[in-house]
């Protein structure tokens, strides 16, 4: 099946070294991972394995050292510094553990930041950023900072960021880690409706719990993919 | 384009968003600018207070008097002396020179009419004093050339002393007492103003031959008040009266000038260089406050760092380029520092309006160096500890800028 469909990413190989003073430390030591359209992706690993470089990787924030990363088909090693950043703004959305929103800007600001750089006019990033907000439901609550919401709010806030480019890979970091467990069910349904809508997710967690919810969990152990299984949920 | 103004946009959003700290950073800049311009602008203003002042002396005016040399070869010289004769030679045999006229200068001088009575200044000369000093007559007449070469006893009188005097401009014919003799007020001079908060009105001018009456001492010890032609030829003239009486004071090569020489121009540039080393020394302490301002202006927006770094990192994940970073840190620094440098400009000029309001206070004159300085280096401090964190961010991996801490 995934054959009959262009992957959304494929990685061949991949490997990334890093130079810590004298030493050098394989972050990644030869990656191979196809993920397909819609697919709801769990990727776990004890910390240190490796897990958070595939994910700087899988979102074009690092470029890999060896091997080679294609992004719907493209492979980002023959991309420009402007290139990448032009890929991580319409083709990727990025929740972060600690939601990264700009403190002083409302919701709906912060929502519009992606679409600043891809150079949509000003009507357009907020007729589309309130979409976006209102697909999160949260459209009664545009005009609040950050501190006027919960932390749930908040991821919530930063999914729709992510989203509203309509990016081919949604990736999110630890998502629920700075989440109480009920909030962080929430944001789970938000990812499995997202999911349902067609939404390619990438998910990276050491949280059992939040795995359980992904029909495939990618396991990196030391740098290597260690167990790639798909189960019925 | 249209990224480019939304880059812009954000920074004038982020500005407006850091309200305390866009403030703070201003802050710095205008005290900046501020003290520059005002401290500058008090100096240039005295000093043109002073060199107008020292215009208004004469025009193109000298001074001689006699005055022993310092050292041991002044102390070889004979008597030190200078006479009526001296006097006469110069004017004779100086070309260069239009007008000169002896000067003798008595020491304070009482005047009286009637109950009232003040102390003047007391200066014997002829009537070609008047023309060199500039010096004009409100009312009255100026000496006649008789009443010099008679000695008579009429006197001019400067304003403060009418006016200390209780007197009007009736008072011309009248008689004073000037140092207890009778002199007849032949005219009242015009009013020159005050210099450093001292009257120049304070004055009694009478005939040098009347004076060497009452000041006998005086007569061997006249100082020389002279006008060169032109200004062309004050060094001529110059040259003139120092070789006409070294010849006839019979001064040899090796002896030194037994009179002293001076003239507006050497004052001039006296004061000039004078007033060059207190710009100096107050450009030093301007730049201190420049210093400080810059120090403000960079803690300020050092401090912000942490917090720009994380927002340089979310900005690259989500699309940022890293000119797009660069361009918004660029407008608002430099909205920032523009903004200081004008609002520092403005309460300069205003601190200098204010001051000059005070009714003893100079004309203050802010020179465009001042500002170009004060604006310059305020604006250029802002722009370079506003833009070289962000230089720094944008060339971050964009999640190490997240996770900087």
């Amino acid at each position: 099946m995934a054959e009959a469909v262009a992957d959304v990413i494929r990685l061949e190989g991949v490997a990334k070294r890093y130079r810590v003073g004298e030493e050098t430390v394989h972050a990644l030591r030869g990656v191979d991972l196809a993920i397909g359209p819609n697919e709801l992706v769990a990727v776990m690993g004890p910390s240190g394995s490796g897990k958070s470089t595939l994910m700087n990787i899988l979102g074009c924030l690092d470029v890999p050292t060896g091997g080679t990363y294609r992004l719907d088909g493209r492979d980002v090693a023959t991309l420009s510094q402007a290139d990448l950043a032009r890929v991580r703004g319409r083709r990727i959305g990025f929740v972060f553990q600690t939601f990264e929103l700009l403190p002083r800007q409302t919701a709906l600001r912060n929502v519009e930041m992606p679409m600043i750089y891809s150079g949509a006019s000003a009507s357009q990033r907020r007729r589309r950023a309130a979409e976006a907000l209102d697909r999160v439901g949260l459209s009664d609550r545009m005009g609040h900072r950050p501190s006027q919401m919960s932390g749930g709010q908040r991821q919530r806030v930063a999914i729709a960021r992510a989203i509203v480019q309509g990016p081919a890979l949604l990736l999110a970091d630890e998502p629920t880690g700075n989440l109480d467990t009920r909030t962080g069910e929430e944001i789970l349904d938000l990812f499995a409706d997202l999911h349902r809508e067609g939404q390619t997710i990438v998910v990276v967690t050491h949280e059992p719990d939040v795995a359980a919810r992904c029909r495939r969990i990618v396991r990196i152990r030391d740098g290597l993919v260690e167990s790639d299984e798909c189960r019925d949920p | 384009m249209r990224v480019a103004v939304a880059n812009v946009g954000n920074a004038c959003e982020q500005l407006w968003a850091h309200r305390l700290r866009s403030a703070l950073t201003v802050l710095g800049i205008v005290i900046a600018v501020t003290s520059t311009l005002t401290v500058v602008g008090v100096v240039q203003g005295f000093t043109r207070y002073v060199a107008d002042f020292l215009q208004g002396l004469g025009t193109n005016a000298m001074w001689i008097w006699p005055e022993r040399p310092a050292g041991e070869a002044g102390r070889r010289l004979g008597r030190i002396a200078m006479d009526e004769r001296d006097v006469a030679a110069i004017g004779e045999n100086c070309p260069a020179l239009r007008r000169i006229s002896p000067l003798v200068r008595g020491e304070r001088a009482l005047v009286q009419s009637g109950r009232d009575e003040t102390r003047a200044t007391l200066e014997g000369v002829s009537s070609d004093y008047l023309a060199i000093r500039n010096l004009g007559v409100a009312a009255g007449r100026p000496f006649s050339v008789v009443d010099v070469e008679e000695g008579r006893a009429v006197c001019l009188l400067g304003r403060d002393v009418v006016r200390k005097l209780d007197l009007a401009d009736d008072v011309v014919g009248r008689a004073v007492l000037v140092a207890g003799r009778r002199f007849r007020v032949a005219g009242l001079l015009a009013e020159k103003g005050s210099f450093l908060g001292n009257s120049q009105d304070d004055l009694v001018l009478i005939p040098y031959t009347t004076a060497l009456k009452m000041y006998p001492a005086q007569r061997r010890r006249l100082a020389v008040s002279a006008q060169a032609g032109s200004e062309a030829s004050v060094p001529e003239a110059r040259a003139q009266i120092v070789n006409l009486l070294r010849r006839r004071h019979r001064l040899d090569a090796y002896q030194p000038n037994d009179f002293n020489i001076l003239t507006q121009d050497e004052i001039l540039d006296a004061f000039n260089s004078m007033s060059l080393v207190a710009t100096v020394v107050l450009a030093g302490i301007v730049g201190v406050s420049l210093l400080v301002g810059g120090i403000g202006v960079m803690n300020v927006m050092l401090v912000s760092v942490t917090e720009r770094t994380r927002e340089i990192g979310l900005r690259k994940a989500v699309g940022a380029r890293r000119r797009d970073i660069l361009l918004q840190f660029l407008v608002e620094a430099v909205a920032l520092s523009l903004a200081g440098g004008m609002a520092g400009v403005a309460l300069g000029y205003g601190l200098c309006a204010l001051a000059s309001l005070h009714p003893r206070m100079v004309d203050v004159v802010v020179p465009a160096w001042a500002v170009a300085l004060g604006f310059g280096v305020s604006t250029m401090t802002g722009v370079v500890f506003g833009l070289a964190p962000a230089v720094k961010a944008s060339l971050l991996n964009p999640i190490d800028a997240l996770r900087h801490e």
